[in-house]
């Protein structure tokens, strides 16, 4: 723990022991949404997987970065990870990204958008808790959901929901969280 | 369909082998099959057995999510 660090958090208001209990709960989500959509991501077979299974992998391994970012803030507020893999995985804040019966690439894609629509409520959520108070937590938790957002417009223009707004795809994977990967 | 008393819904916190219930504008909902309400708290920061009209306001989601849910009573006023 980072003593002054968790301090001028509590001190601003926020109950930390809660935000920490947040912070757990997403970092098992990405790393349980890291795994399941492995499982998804193989899954985008055919002629209709193909057309999706690259914008899925992007997905994939920045929901894997998220978990990554979060770590070391878990740690500074004076947190930890559970000791229990199995017990970090039904903590999750969001459900279990699991394979649909009918693997076919729309259903796939259903699943996919609920994972980022639960990921981008997540988040918004420890926004709203931090903006103005934890500021680094805050910086964190906003590079997280522009990614997540970027996910679910994705995923819902594939489902033909309407414009994500997003013209293509090009350089680093992510753009707004690598800053805290170095 | 039952009434619950706020004091009554208290116990259905999914606690003691007991069903997880909410309430929201005055109905009683069955969250038991949400994954988002194992062991009768949602994420870090409400707990089951609770009236939750208020905090809904400052969730990121609408009642869309919770309406998903069965009613199973109507909860009473005070």
């Amino acid at each position: 723990m980072v003593k002054v660090t968790r301090e001028v958090v509590e001190r601003s208001g926020i109950n930390v022991d809660e935000l920490l209990e947040l912070l757990v709960k997403n970092a098992a989500a990405e790393l349980t949404t890291y795994y399941y959509y492995t499982i998804l991501r193989a899954n985008l077979i055919g002629l209709k997987g193909e057309g999706v299974k690259e914008i899925a992998e992007v997905a994939r391994i920045e929901d894997r970065n998220h978990f990554e970012a979060l770590v070391p803030r878990i740690y500074e507020l004076g947190g930890k990870l559970p000791g229990d893999m199995k017990r970090f995985h039904d903590l999750s804040a969001c459900p279990p990204a699991r394979l649909p019966e009918n693997p076919s690439a729309e259903e796939i894609l259903k699943v996919l958008v609920e994972a980022e629509r639960c990921a981008v409520r997540g988040y918004t959520q420890i926004c709203n808790m931090t903006f103005g108070k934890d500021h680094r937590t805050y910086d964190l938790a906003l590079a997280i959901l522009n990614e997540e957002i970027e996910h679910e417009s994705w995923f819902s223009e594939f489902l033909g929901e309407g414009p994500s707004g997003h013209l293509m795809r090009r350089g680093e994977t992510s753009p707004f969280v690598s800053k805290f990967l170095k | 369909m039952r009434c619950f008393t706020a004091k009554e819904l208290k116990e259905y916190c999914g606690k003691n082998g007991k069903p997880v219930y909410i309430a929201y504008k005055g109905k009683v909902y069955d969250v038991n099959g949400s994954f988002l309400w194992k062991n009768g708290k949602h994420q870090a920061l409400h707990s089951a057995g609770e009236d939750l009209t208020e905090s809904l306001k400052d969730a990121p989601h609408g009642e869309a999510l919770i309406k998903r849910y069965p009613v199973v009573g109507c909860l009473k006023k005070k």
